[in-house]
């Protein structure tokens, strides 16, 4: 439970990344954590790697993919239509995991994945140590992206994000600072992956369906827009919500695991949508540097 | 084989002018790509489902009583889900028709389950001419598209309805100014475009099984062939729509058929890189 926490709450902060601080809104991103899984698990499994090299190498899988895509806005900058070329792509990258039988497996998906240290960790504690390599990761994540959000880049991609032709007037390459952000979220949307395949030890193509577009997006607006430590509650939050909804199965006995997974999906999309209308600013505030007036000092 | 495949297109890219037109006109009026359409398919294919598999009414008549139904269930949505978001930006309101979406679409899973169904009507044999193999369900796709083509180009061109649309997408200060009510016209447009979308999702549910997912799959090619026509433009809806059904289909030829997606994905990344406007759309000025 606490791992999957980990893992959604990595997803959401790298989604806040992009998205929250970068403006650049990613509805592929189901594809995207599909690719990160994949590429780790196959270079476990056919390339003999170790854990260490594979997530690194699901990692920049994932960051390539994500900055060839953010090249398509060279022309259009407009979020409506970069929305569209993700979710395209997104989908591309599913269906690649679905029908490359020779290298995914198809629709059985990929067994046996080996675990990080598990040689060393003994097996009944090893669910701890996973655990604590999750909270471990993603607590790096989120000290990583918001050193990043509060360097010069950071106020780049502030800038990209509230309004482009301002940022190029001022002589910054929109482009490349596009490219840059979406690449270093997708670089953890990858590593999100890469640890999904190691706490599963098995993957296929149904694992990775676009609720996880649901589960990210709900996780950013219900922990603030821009505000990356919020993601981790709003993951929480989502998670929260997920359990609950678990009660279904007792009020309605008559529920089938279809139809109580699909009931699971509608109250996200409520919560998504009720959210949006009553507390779209989210729990937590976008970090912002202010000048205190009395001392004349910087705070934040 | 060429002119099969060329065919098959052409009945693809004809479903596809519906949702495409739905999308431009929301689009065009409403300003924000609604991502929930492809859900909207599929429960209003699933009502038909209702009436006609599980009734036993004829397809037509259910077909027809659905459409009018779901125009004015589009209207009650948009009136719960963006009409509180209408002034929170674009982006807002993509992530919540992308929410919307997944709701509708699960709500059909939840009521008939992930189990392929079919409408009830009777099977005839497929129709030979020039060696090419017409289903009478491809027959009926074009001749339902083309009529409800037909239909939509009288409104928006002859009607005083379409016509205030065309003026409110254009320039919604100045149409005010003129005169129309905006909530009136937003109104309207969702009732079309609910009535553009019932249609199509039975269309889509007749030319393919119908199962929870079929609308949504239907999403990046309605979006290729609005943005190719140019979004906002319905004539171009209609000409990217054909476009993107043959170039989908042909494509066959030479990849895989799974990756037939990937068409309509590599046609949107071209036109945003060529030309962002589209073939029909008003010149790109970035504002």
């Amino acid at each position: 439970m606490g791992i999957v926490l980990c893992i959604l709450a990595i997803v959401a902060v790298a989604l806040n990344f992009q998205w929250g601080s970068g403006g650049m809104v990613n509805f592929g991103l189901a594809g995207f954590y599909t690719l990160g899984a994949y590429t780790c698990a196959l270079l476990m499994l056919k390339a003999g790697g170790n854990t260490f090299f594979a997530t690194l190498g699901a990692m920049a899988m994932v960051a390539a993919a994500s900055a060839l895509i953010a090249l398509v806005t060279i022309r259009v900058t407009e979020e409506d239509y970069f929305a569209i070329v993700t979710l395209g792509a997104g989908e591309m990258l599913r269906l690649v995991s679905l029908n490359e039988d020779w290298l995914t497996n198809g629709a059985l998906g990929l067994t046996g994945i080996p675990r990080p240290l598990a040689s060393l960790v003994p097996f009944e504690y090893y669910h701890y140590f996973l655990l604590a390599l999750g909270a471990v990761l993603l607590g790096g994540t989120v000290w990583l992206l918001q050193r990043i959000g509060r360097s010069p880049f950071g106020r780049i991609m502030r800038a990209v994000r509230e309004d482009d032709v301002v940022a190029a007037t001022l002589g910054k390459h929109v482009l490349w600072a596009r490219v840059r952000i979406f690449a270093i979220g997708g670089a953890f949307i990858g590593l999100a992956g890469s640890l999904h395949a190691f706490y599963y030890q098995y993957i296929d193509p149904t694992q990775f369906s676009n609720i996880v577009i649901a589960y990210a997006f709900m996780s950013v607006i219900a922990g603030g827009r821009g505000a990356l430590s919020g993601s981790i509650l709003g993951a929480a939050f989502v998670m929260l919500l997920l359990e609950g909804s678990r009660f279904a199965k007792d009020l309605i006995p008559a529920l089938s695991s279809d139809q109580l997974a699909a009931i699971r999906i509608i109250i996200i999309g409520v919560g998504l949508i009720l959210v949006l209308i009553y507390r779209p600013q989210g729990f937590l505030r976008e970090y912002q540097l202010q000048v205190d007036v009395a001392s004349g000092k910087m705070k934040t | 084989m060429f002119a099969q495949i060329a065919f098959n297109g052409l009945v693809t890219g004809v479903i596809i002018t519906l949702p495409a037109l739905a999308v431009t006109l929301l689009f065009g009026v409403l300003k924000f790509p609604n991502f929930a359409i492809g859900g909207m398919m599929t429960v209003a294919a699933y009502m038909v489902f209702a009436l006609n598999a599980q009734l036993g009414w004829p397809l037509v008549v259910a077909a027809a009583i659905v459409a009018v139904v779901f125009g004015g269930l589009s209207i009650v949505i948009d009136q719960l889900t963006f009409k509180p978001l209408r002034d929170r930006g674009g982006i807002t309101l993509m992530v919540a028709s992308l929410g919307l979406g997944l709701i509708l679409e699960n709500i059909a899973r939840v009521f008939y389950g992930n189990a392929a169904r079919s409408f009830a009507y009777e099977l005839a044999r497929p129709f030979r001419f020039l060696d090419i193999r017409m289903n009478r369900e491809q027959m009926i796709a074009m001749i339902v598209a083309v009529v409800a083509m037909a239909a939509m180009y009288v409104l928006l061109t002859r009607m005083p309805i379409g016509r205030a649309m065309r003026a409110v997408a254009d320039n919604p200060a100045l149409a005010l100014v003129r005169g129309i009510e905006s909530p009136h016209i937003i109104r309207w447009t969702n009732f079309i475009a609910g009535v553009l979308l019932a249609i199509a999702g039975v269309l889509v549910g007749m030319d393919r099984a119908l199962e929870p997912p079929v609308g949504n799959n239907y999403l990046v090619p309605v979006f290729a062939a609005a943005i190719l026509g140019g979004l906002g433009s319905p004539l171009g809806a209609f000409a990217g729509a054909l476009i993107i059904g043959l170039l989908s289909e042909l494509s066959t030829l030479v990849i895989a058929p799974n990756y037939r997606i990937g068409v309509p994905l590599v046609v949107i990344a071209l036109i945003l890189v060529f030309r962002p406007q589209g073939l029909f759309g008003q010149p790109y000025i970035r504002k």
